[in-house]
């Protein structure tokens, strides 16, 4: 100090050291006066120095308090640096605490402009114009202000209000954030912002910033009513979705939040009010819980929980009118209230059970009134009259007024229209309703209001679609209850909208009967039957608690839902229950009375089941003509179910025959006239078969007719197939495109016993994935199909592979059914039945390729899964002798015995256990335990089948290991079996006399092998296989015996093969090609040997062939006329080596090459 | 002069109290306490144990006030629904339902002398003289319109009348309107005198000094308890205290204090040669709507009493010495 003081005296012009000496007293508190003095003359010496004025102001504010010369000096000092912010601070700090507030923007201003850096002048100018509402202004300084102050939360706030108010939301919503991030409780921006998001519509987050700033601030009044409100939006956007329990739990807080604020300050207006709202809201949206209620139904729990359920409502609904009654208390002049409580008023009565009519003037009307004597020029007010009174002149004039003073308003046109409706004036009505719909589509009650009048146009599309578009835009269980009704009427009730929206009506009026019933319906109607039963039973509790008496008439209707909902849930016995209740009412109509007989059968009382059908068949001369046929059908089809055929045909034939003029008896009497052997209705069923016109009820009956064929011509046990496949061959003429037909057909001709029926049903049936799931008819046609397909290995198998099959049925462009059966599979995964198929289906095709290992596996796993699922015994005995089959053909004979044992006990008639006990013979003698082997031997012996399949390969079991117990039995046993199918029994006498020939050959007894298979083959009706067969053990026999004879048979037997067959038969030509050689036509063996190659696809030929094509190979060397042949085109040595590559153990393949690696050279030789 | 807390009742009332008077006593017996509440119910109490003689129901919405004949025979309720019930204090058969428009009733106030019925008429921008003898409307005393407002401004050209009073000797009769104006009529004449200034906000409670006709008190939502000279239309003093609403102002039979009930649930006591609050009870916890001094009169009463009602759904008593 000292130092500075001998300076400033050494030099007292220096302007810096005045200043500096200055700013040492001043700072170190020292005499501020003398500071002063320093700064003065610095100042004097150096006007320019911003500081030294900027110290004087402070010294003359702080000091001496001097304003206006401080202001003065800090004036100067800011026009000298404007960007010093100290000093622009303490000079508009000075004029604010002057409340000069011009002069502070002036200064603000001037430093503004003169410097962009004066980043202090900025931000004052930009709060001072926030304050004096200058927004657009204000986002302009605040921008600035926050480019130098960029961390600024008070800043930002002010940048977000002035958006705000500029109506820039996005931009006030980001500024906000802004100033949050910096700086967390800053209540007024999360306030403001989540206001912005309410008003913008986005609720959820509006809470969420509303619960933030809860947290920082719990008795903040704005922040509660903003929640509250927030919430009560919210919840209003729910109900308009829907849901009303969501929204009743937002309710819930939302009160809370209210009432907490109303707490806080419980003088005012607007917070009672929204309170008003909320409980109103809450009274309006409260869902009814018992809906959602499992427990088991009563009459009392269900009272208890209406009752509760209204006492919630009606205690909401208490506490809003108390609220508004608050609220108008505190601001009597505030016209709305008096409206918010004539609405409460008038949800209040409505809740409350007693009718007041005591006072002549309604309340709600009369505070309706209230509004509009306040304000008179509110058009909403009068629409609130005009709903809110009784009188209907005073309605129509409050709407019309309403009208005068806004034209378009929708609300006012539609509630006219209302008006009109109830007056019968439906032209008036229609207008008005189409006026508001056209002023306001989002409306939903003139939606509603001209589905009533198309509903009674009986336009019912229209106004279903009209009712929908309604109940869509705002979910009143009314609406819903009529859009379920319109959905009965257009019997689309099952539709999932129809049910949301009557489980919603439920929920809102769960003490209108009506709004149960008809819950009950679309619970029916979507096969929920238990749930339908309770909600009749609750229709009907409600019925009783219900005041309105109107509705009472439709108890009868409810209660024949009740019990037809309960005998469609087989609870028969209740439904005898409600039936004879109904009965003692005198309630009982045709329908019930139906049921009441259907379930008195069900339940096993058949006498009074049958004294009901009196009843019903005496009140049938009562009935309209329509109900007259189902009356008749069912009392015909009980009468056949209880007390037999004959007692029906009998009571048939009492009936007047004007009783049958319709197409659905005629079926009932068809049906019983197919299983009447005697035929005692013939002439009814033709008289009403010319009843019978669409073109469906034709096919159906087409159907009927061929079943009734096959009835009736039928022997015994056997059907009559000839006769009911011609009658379908006939039908199907005239229907081609009947599938029902063709499906029916298909599987008759699966069933018959001709194996080649098995190829025609294949071709009868049009498969079609996407209709597969289709059940009608007996079998569908992948069935029939599949059925096929496992009789015959070339139907659905368009490329057989490694066989060569024989069957004449072609088919190859037909669907392959594996993989359709797949398709099938994929589509429905559940379908055991098509799994079953596919096993089958697949056991074929493994067998077809020899069992690969990957192709068995797939099989078992899939057995698995359909065993574990099928309840069918035959299915189940198949399914497992498949997977003894596969057990078998992998080795594993253990499983395969055990499977086969398995299949054995199940509970199916012998015939079949037959099988099961051959499937162990077979297993025994793959494992050589010949003791068991003969034990299940004897068993098939005892147990006998009708399969001709089944003994044959006894037959071959029993002579390949010399069983022969009683070989006459079996003999005698297989030519019965097959002489029972006369159709087919040359058929099977072939395949007999074929497995006799082959059981001679495995004895080695060629000559009796021959003979068996001549019968064969005369009985077989040229079976190419068979005449192979014959054609190859004449050949061994020629060879034996050196018999041309023998060659000249087998030339016949196997050119006739090959002639009969489809595809070429390899073997056949080779064989051919041998007999031809030996009886020494050696051009027919050369075509032959060329036609062999052929036969085989390239992948399976046998080293046979190459050695063959050899042979061929070497008679064509040196004749250029046979170049072309297939032999040539490979040297002679290579055909051998090919022969030695596929089959190198056969020692003549090698022993014929060194004669041809020798043979070249000799053959160049001569050239030479 | 102070307050001393005698009795209060919790749960008087099933909701809200807003509304409560003293019935004069009558040769038979002595004053009783009528309150009104938002429960729809007007109950009558006897002093100084507070034991509830009666529960009047019949009101459709909640009662807003009450008032009671000088002769303590009949007394009247009114409800936001704008009827008023007219009834026999001690039999409560009714004797008279005077209907009005719905808004159009507000305060109540029998004359002095017990003649007419004065009926805060609300938003008819009047006040409803009713004879009480006939029950018919007599005369209608209307609040002039304010020359400056636009007559298409249909909201703000009526004014909403909250309050009544009746001078003590029954010649003039003061209405408090939402606008914070007050309006001062003849009644002999049936004419409009003059509109007191003072408050910004709702009037809600008026009442003449018992002792000094010119004198009228009256509080207001601004939170202010303001004297006025009614006849020479100047506002004579204005006492602040309140930290919100003032909802009722009512004065000392002796003419020296007045008690005020107000939205910050307290009741203040004024000496109103001080001009300032002596005493401030906070016995409520809820806000304040009527405060009501009893009546002088009666046999062997000599004792003042002050009730006040709350929203808290109570009922207080004090001894006012």
């Amino acid at each position: 100090m000292e130092q500075l003081e001998k300076s400033v005296e050494a030099n007292p012009e220096d302007p810096s050291l005045q200043f500096d000496l200055g700013l040492y007293l001043w700072n170190n508190g020292g005499d501020s006066e003398k500071a002063a003095e320093h700064f003065v003359l610095s100042a004097k010496l150096n006007p320019n120095n911003a500081v030294a004025f900027k110290y004087l102001g402070h010294y003359y504010s702080r000091v001496t308090l001097d304003f206006n010369r401080a202001a003065k000096c800090y004036q100067r000092a800011v026009l000298l640096n404007p960007n010093d912010s100290d000093t622009g601070e303490a000079l508009c700090d000075l004029f604010d605490s002057q409340g000069k507030e011009i002069l502070e923007i002036a200064v603000c201003r001037d430093a503004s402009e003169k410097s962009p850096k004066a980043f202090w002048a900025f931000c004052r100018l930009g709060y001072l114009q926030v304050h004096q509402k200058k927004w657009s202004e204000a986002v302009q300084s605040l921008q600035h202000a926050i480019r130098g102050y960029p961390t600024n939360a008070d800043l930002w706030e002010a940048l977000g209000l002035a958006y705000q108010r500029l109506g820039m939301f996005t931009a006030a919503i980001k500024a906000y954030g802004r100033a949050i991030e910096l700086e967390e409780t800053k209540i007024f921006a999360l306030v403001e912002s989540a206001n912005i998001f309410l008003m913008l519509g986005s609720f959820r987050k509006g809470v969420e910033l509303f619960e933030q700033a809860l947290e920082i601030s719990p008795q903040n009044i704005s922040v509660l009513y903003g929640l509250a409100s927030g919430l009560l939006s919210w919840s209003k956007e729910c109900i308009n979705l829907g849901a009303f329990g969501w929204a009743a739990s937002l309710l819930e807080d939302a009160r809370k939040a209210a009432k907490a604020s109303s707490e806080l300050a419980s003088n005012m207006s607007s917070i009672w009010k929204l309170l008003g709202d909320i409980q109103l809201t809450y009274a309006r949206c409260y869902p009814w819980p018992g809906g959602t209620e499992n427990s088991e139904f009563t009459v009392k729990t269900f009272n208890d929980s209406i009752i509760s359920w209204r006492s919630i409502c009606y205690s909401a609904a208490l506490l809003a009118k108390a609220s508004y009654q608050r609220a108008l208390h505190l601001a009597p002049w505030q016209a709305n209230l008096y409206t918010d409580i004539a609405i409460t008023c008038d949800l209040v009565s409505s809740l409350s059970d007693d009718s007041e009519t005591s006072s002549s003037w309604k309340l709600p009307e009369k505070m309706a009134l209230g509004a509009l004597l306040l304000e008179c020029e509110n058009s909403e007010f009068w629409v609130a009259l005009g709903c809110m009174s009784d009188n209907s002149a005073l309605k129509l004039h409050a709407l019309i007024r309403a009208l005068h003073l806004d034209v378009s308003l929708a609300v006012a046109w539609a509630f006219m229209g209302q008006i009109f409706r109830e007056s019968g004036e439906m032209k008036l009505a229609k207008q008005a309703f189409d006026c508001a719909r056209s002023i306001d589509p989002t409306l939903a009650l003139p939606w509603a209001g001209s589905a009533d009048t198309y509903a009674r146009e009986s336009i019912s599309d229209e106004a279903f679609e009209s009712c929908l578009r309604a109940a869509m835009i705002s979910p009143l269980a009314e609406l819903q209850v009529g859009l379920a009704w319109l959905a009965l009427v257009q019997e689309n009730i099952s539709s999932p909208q129809i049910f949301a929206c009557i489980e919603q009506a439920v929920q809102r009026t769960p003490d209108y009967p009506e709004s149960h019933n008809l819950h009950g319906l679309v619970c029916e109607a979507r096969h929920n039957y238990h749930t339908a039963i309770t909600s009749y039973r609750r229709a009907l509790a409600a019925m009783s608690v219900y005041s309105d008496n109107s509705v009472k008439s439709h108890a009868g209707k409810i209660y024949i839902n009740l019990v037809r909902s309960l005998s469609k849930a087989e609870r028969f016995e209740e439904s005898v229950m409600e039936c004879a209740n109904l009965k003692s009412k005198g309630l009982l109509d045709v329908g019930s009375l139906q049921i009441y007989a259907f379930s008195l059968w069900k339940i096993g009382e058949n006498d009074s089941a049958l004294s009901v059908i009196r009843d019903l068949a005496g009140r049938i001369s009562t009935m309209e003509k329509t109900s007259i046929a189902f009356s008749i059908s069912f009392i015909c089809r009980m009468l056949y179910c209880i007390s037999g055929i004959d007692s029906a045909i009998t009571s048939i034939q009492k009936m007047p025959k004007d009783f049958f003029q319709s197409s659905k008896i005629s079926f009932i009497i068809s049906a019983i006239h197919a299983l009447d052997q005697s035929d005692r209705l013939q002439s009814i069923v033709a008289s009403t078969r010319s009843y019978i016109t669409s073109q469906e009820d034709v096919v159906a009956m087409h159907y009927l007719i061929a079943l009734t064929k096959l009835l009736k011509n039928g022997e015994g046990d056997s059907l009559g197939f000839e006769k009911g496949i011609a009658h379908l061959r006939k039908a199907l003429h005239m229907y081609p495109h009947c599938n029902l037909l063709r499906n029916l057909l298909g599987y008759i001709l699966l069933a018959g016993e001709g194996t080649k029926d098995a190829c025609t049903a294949s071709r009868c049936c049009i498969i079609d994935v996407s209709e597969c799931a289709n059940k009608e008819g007996l079998k569908s046609a992948l069935e029939v199909l599949g059925g096929a397909s496992v009789s015959c290995n070339v139907i659905g198998n368009t490329a057989p592979r490694f066989s060569f099959p024989t069957c004449h049925c072609q088919s190859l462009n037909a669907p392959v059914v594996v993989a359709e059966l797949q398709r099938f599979l994929h589509q429905e995964p559940w379908n055991n039945d098509v799994r079953y198929m596919l096993i089958l289906n697949l056991l074929q095709k493994a067998r077809e390729q020899r069992f690969p290992r990957q192709l068995c596996r797939a099989i078992e796993n899939l057995i698995c899964v359909s065993l574990s699922e099928t309840e069918d015994e035959y299915e189940k005995f198949q399914l497992l002798l498949c997977a003894s089959e596969i057990s078998l053909q992998k080795g594993n004979i253990e499983d395969s015995i055990a499977h086969a044992r398995n299949a054995s006990s199940l509970s199916l008639p012998r015939s079949n256990l037959f099988l099961g006990h051959l499937q162990l013979c077979r297993a025994y003698a793959a494992k050589g335990s010949i003791d068991h082997m003969q034990e299940e031997y004897r068993t098939c012996l005892e147990l006998k089948t009708d399969s001709n399949i089944g003994w044959i390969c006894l037959k071959l079991i029993e002579s390949q290991f010399d069983l022969e117990p009683d070989a006459n039995l079996l003999e005698m046993s297989l030519k019965e079996c097959s002489s029972q199918k006369k159709n087919s029994w040359k058929e099977w006498m072939a395949v007999h006399s074929l497995a006799l020939g082959l059981v001679s050959i495995g004895r080695k007894d060629f000559f009796s092998a021959e003979e068996f298979l001549t019968q064969a083959c005369s009985l077989g009706d040229s079976d190419s296989s068979l005449l192979l067969c014959h054609g190859a053990v004449c050949m061994e026999l020629a060879r034996q015996t050196n018999d041309s004879q023998f060659l000249s048979r087998a030339v016949k037997s196997l050119t006739k093969a090959q002639a009969s067959s489809l595809i070429p038969l390899p073997i056949a030509y080779m064989l051919l090609a041998q007999a031809h050689g030996s009886l020494g036509s050696k051009e027919k063996w050369e075509k032959n040997l060329r036609l062999e190659w052929f036969c085989w696809p390239p992948e399976m030929r046998p080293a046979e062939v190459y050695f063959q094509m050899h042979l061929l190979g070497l008679q064509s060397e040196g004749r250029p006329e046979t170049a072309s042949g297939i032999e040539n085109c490979q040297s002679p040595e290579k055909w051998v080596l090919r022969a030695i590559h596929t089959n190198p153990s056969c020692s003549r393949y090698w022993n014929v090459l060194p004669k041809l690696v020798q043979h070249p050279k000799s053959r160049d030789l001569q050239i030479y | 002069m102070k307050l001393a807390g005698l009795k209060s009742i919790e749960n008087a009332h099933e909701d809200s109290v807003w509304a409560a008077t003293w019935v004069p006593a009558t040769e038979d017996r002595s004053a009783l306490l009528l309150t009104g509440s938002l429960d729809e119910t007007v109950k009558l109490w006897r002093p100084d144990e507070l034991d509830l003689v009666r529960s009047n129901t019949g009101h459709s919405l909640g009662v807003a006030a009450v008032a009671a004949h000088p002769s303590g025979i009949i007394a009247a309720s009114s409800s936001l629904d704008s009827f008023v019930r007219v009834f026999d204090v001690d039999t409560n058969a009714t004797i008279a339902v005077l209907e009005a428009p719905p808004s159009e009733v507000w305060g109540l106030q029998f004359e002095p002398k017990g003649t007419l019925l004065a009926v805060a008429g609300g938003s008819s921008a009047s006040v409803k003289l009713w004879d009480t003898a006939s029950w018919r409307l007599v005369s209608t005393l209307s609040v002039p319109r304010p020359e400056a407002s636009k007559p298409s401004d249909k909201t703000s050209s009526k004014k909403f009348v909250l309050s009544v009073a009746w001078s003590p000797n029954g010649k003039r009769l003061a209405c408090g309107s939402m606008d914070g104006t007050i309006c001062i009529f003849d009644v002999d004449r049936s004419k409009f005198l003059h509109q007191l200034e003072g408050h910004n906000m709702p009037v809600r409670s008026l009442v003449f000094s018992p002792v000094d006709p010119r004198v009228l008190y009256s509080g207001s939502d601004d939170g202010h308890v303001n004297m006025h000279d009614a006849e020479g239309k100047t506002l004579v003093g204005s006492m602040s205290g309140h930290t919100s609403w003032v909802l009722s102002v009512d004065a000392s039979p002796d003419g020296g204090a007045i008690a005020t009930g107000s939205s910050d649930r307290t009741v203040k006591l004024w000496d109103l040669k001080m001009r300032a609050a002596i005493q401030t009870m906070s016995n409520h916890n809820d806000q304040v709507w009527s405060v009501a001094f009893r009546p002088p009169g009666g046999t062997g009463v000599r004792a003042g009493r002050l009730a006040s009602v709350s929203d808290d759904k109570s009922v207080s008593l004090y001894d006012y010495s």
